[in-house]
């Protein structure tokens, strides 16, 4: 089904590049992509497409053919007829003016009969538990609503090949396994599907999956550092604790968070984890002062200071380099700290790029970088902070989250990613109203009943690793 | 994200369920705002009668809160461009230029708040543009406000990360300027990557197929006959009694 022969491609802009590859997925077979962030993943997707070379430049060698079509010389709509792709960032992807609408378009493409459009959109808002969100703008849904939008747009048009660039990266621990479970499914009516993905546990399992790794020259070389940050943590004074009570958020009319009451010594590092939708993203943003609320949040009497890495890094950069976006308005600033972190974060050899070419990866950790340079009194909040990471610097945030703990700072990080959720000190639950479970990992995990109010499950994979990583 | 949407929509403007212009056909509509734009051919007197009529139609219509909503937005272009042509020229110029400009901002309340981007796009491909045209004019409709939605998104984000720190005054001009690069540059390159991701995504969906069938249909109904009815000859009025 997809042909790749010497396939290699070099961006016009800065001169990197991927390949040479050479592989082929046959119809019913399951290919799972791995790589470190920035190690061009995305790149192979949008040469598998036929985007390259038809909507970039550049210099692409080789050639792929995907049913039997040469991606070069068929037109982009005949090639959607034969692969579908779904793009790694959901929000940026948005066509339709309502749910429905996004289905739709890709629908009206193929030349459906109403009737036929119809079944199939009802099927994909059935089977992505989309159904309530029909009138919805696109925009208003969460980042993991999204991602379930743009997967089920694609796969209604029921495409013989799909490419899929880390779809489950925002999905709750449910919507993922289920939504593997469903790629098995394909795969076995015949989809040949290609996946570049980073959550590699909730594919391991599925039946003939074969995987391959790109490689890749970012991968940090060295973990652990933060015992520097170990050793001087002794001397660190301990400050007050962050005490939130009676939190309550209303947006356009609709209660996102309800009656929160919660209080974090410094030197925790806790996971708030949660369902799609589950008001993650905005907890950060109250904490952080960026949302209007209801009830209380202070350190000591007074507003917090926080400082945070947003969901979508995008937001936070613009200088001309990445020594330039870190040190920017930074007083004094300790240039000791600041190659650490060039090192720790393996930032050092982009230290002149324009942090806005760098892959989603790179950027999150260059905004984590800034955050950390400015040294906020109190903290961190992290939103997300491994979307787009690979295994390594997963454990490296962890590792620097650790270090920020043992120096007397609140540590608070979002994510569905219950691996990273078990290495914090403590997980908050967050349920439908409220908080459903809160305590260590191992408490939280265990707590059967209250992942059942939450809407989500602990897999067993998940378990057993999740059981090593809080014993080690 | 844009979470303050009440309406299940988000473009422009906000889309005014419960006005009964709002079940009406886009094609409807679009005469109607042709309809009333040939008023800003009238002199003062006769302006001023069309703009009640018009300001009684926008009542009936439910829609007269919007229209001064999106009016009240030029008060500063209006303020300025009333008091130049008043000094400069005369009063009769200024009110009459301040009602045609009010006039015009009511005209496109009136369809932006009752169609949505899709149904635009509708009536421009039964008007035979072109459907690529059609679609990238109906989807910079809809993305007006995510454009604002932006804008707000990294203010805050600059200041979440301490970048946006400087104090106001004269004094402190230059830091206010680099507060504005710090803004402006993630604006810019956002925009251009939300746009450049739309064209892929639109790709991947099959743009430019050319066995594309529509499934919403434009279809004229009664409201629609009475609507055009209605709107013909207040035109034929404005073209005699002018």
């Amino acid at each position: 089904m997809i042909q790749i022969h010497e396939l290699s491609y070099a961006y016009p802009q800065h001169g990197r590049g991927i390949g040479p590859f050479d592989f082929s997925v046959r119809s019913g077979e399951m290919l799972h992509m791995t790589g470190s962030s920035g190690c061009g993943k995305s790149t192979l997707a949008r040469c598998i497409t036929g985007l390259i070379p038809h909507i970039y430049h550049g210099t692409m060698k080789g050639s792929v053919r995907i049913g039997g079509l040469d991606t070069a010389g068929t037109p982009l709509w005949r090639l959607a007829e034969s692969a579908g792709f779904v793009f790694q960032n959901p929000a940026m992807q948005m066509l339709g003016n309502s749910v429905e609408e996004e289905i739709l378009m890709g629908l009206e493409n193929l030349g459906l009969g109403r009737g036929e459009m119809r079944d199939r959109m009802d099927e994909a808002l059935e089977r992505f538990g989309l159904g309530s969100f029909r009138g919805r703008a696109p925009q208003t849904l969460s980042g993991g609503e999204q991602q379930k939008l743009a997967l089920a747009a694609i796969i209604a048009r029921r495409p013989p090949v799909l490419i899929l660039d880390e779809p489950l990266s925002m999905l709750d621990v449910t919507a993922a396994t289920e939504f593997a479970g469903y790629l098995s499914e394909l795969a076995r009516a015949g989809t040949a599907i290609v996946i570049f993905e980073h959550r590699s546990d909730y594919l391991a399992g599925l039946p003939g999956i074969r995987i391959a790794a790109l490689d890749s020259a970012t991968a940090p070389e060295r973990t652990g550092a933060p015992g520097r940050w170990a050793r001087a943590a002794s001397d660190e004074k301990r400050g007050p604790k962050l005490n939130v009570s009676g939190l309550a958020v209303t947006i356009g009319g609709k209660n996102i968070i309800r009656n929160l009451s919660f209080s974090i010594e410094p030197g925790e590092v806790t996971a708030v984890v949660g369902r799609n939708g589950s008001g993650k993203t905005t907890l950060v943003r109250a904490l952080a002062g960026l949302q209007k609320h209801g009830g209380s949040i202070d350190i000591d009497a007074m507003r917090p200071d926080f400082g945070q890495v947003y969901q979508n890094a995008d937001l936070q950069l613009f200088n001309a380099s990445v020594r330039s976006e870190i040190l920017y308005r930074v007083k004094d600033p300790d240039m000791a700290w600041y190659a650490w972190l060039m090192e720790t974060l393996c930032l050092r050899q982009y230290e002149d790029t324009p942090p806005l070419i760098l892959s989603e990866g790179e950027k999150k950790r260059v905004a984590l970088a800034t955050v950390l340079m400015r040294k906020a009194a109190h903290g961190i909040l992290l939103d997300e902070p491994s979307l787009g990471q690979d295994m390594a610097h997963k454990k490296m945030l962890i590792d620097i989250c650790r270090g920020l703990a043992a120096r007397g700072k609140i540590v608070l990080f979002t994510t569905h990613e219950l691996h990273l959720a078990a290495m914090a000190d403590r997980v908050i639950l967050l349920g439908q109203d409220g908080i459903a479970a809160d305590g260590t990992p191992e408490q939280v995990f265990r707590d059967a009943d209250a992942w059942k109010r939450a809407g989500l499950f602990v897999p067993p994979w998940l378990t057993e690793t999740g059981q090593r990583v809080i014993t080690a | 994200m844009n979470l303050n949407s009440t309406y299940g929509m988000t473009h422009a403007m906000r889309i005014i369920e419960s006005s009964p212009i709002r079940k009406a056909d886009p094609r409807t509509k679009l005469a109607l705002c042709l309809c009333a734009s040939l008023a800003v051919m009238l002199p003062l007197g006769k302006i001023i009668f069309f703009a009640i009529i018009y300001v009684i139609f926008l009542l009936w219509a439910r829609l007269l809160p919007e229209a001064a909503r999106q009016a009240w937005k030029l008060k500063w272009i209006l303020g300025v461009l009333f008091l130049v042509d008043w000094l400069v020229i005369s009063l009769d110029l200024a009110v009459v230029v301040t009602l045609r400009l009010l006039l015009m901002a009511g005209v496109f309340a009136m369809f932006f708040s009752t169609t949505t981007p899709s149904e635009l796009c509708l009536a421009l491909v039964w008007l035979r543009v072109p459907y690529r045209y059609a679609f990238s004019i109906s989807l910079s409709f809809q993305t007006v406000s995510s454009i604002d939605t932006e804008w707000r998104g990294i203010l805050e984000a600059q200041r979440a990360r301490g970048a946006f720190e400087a104090p106001k005054g004269w004094r402190y001009i230059v830091e206010q300027v680099r507060n504005l690069v710090s803004l402006t540059v993630p604006a810019v390159v956002l925009t251009a990557r939300r746009a450049w991701s739309m064209t892929e995504a639109a790709y991947a969906r099959g743009f430019e197929s050319p066995h594309r069938t529509a499934f919403n249909r434009l279809s004229m109904r009664a409201i629609d006959w009475a609507i055009l009815a209605g709107a013909g000859m207040v035109a034929a009025a404005i073209i005699i009694w002018r």
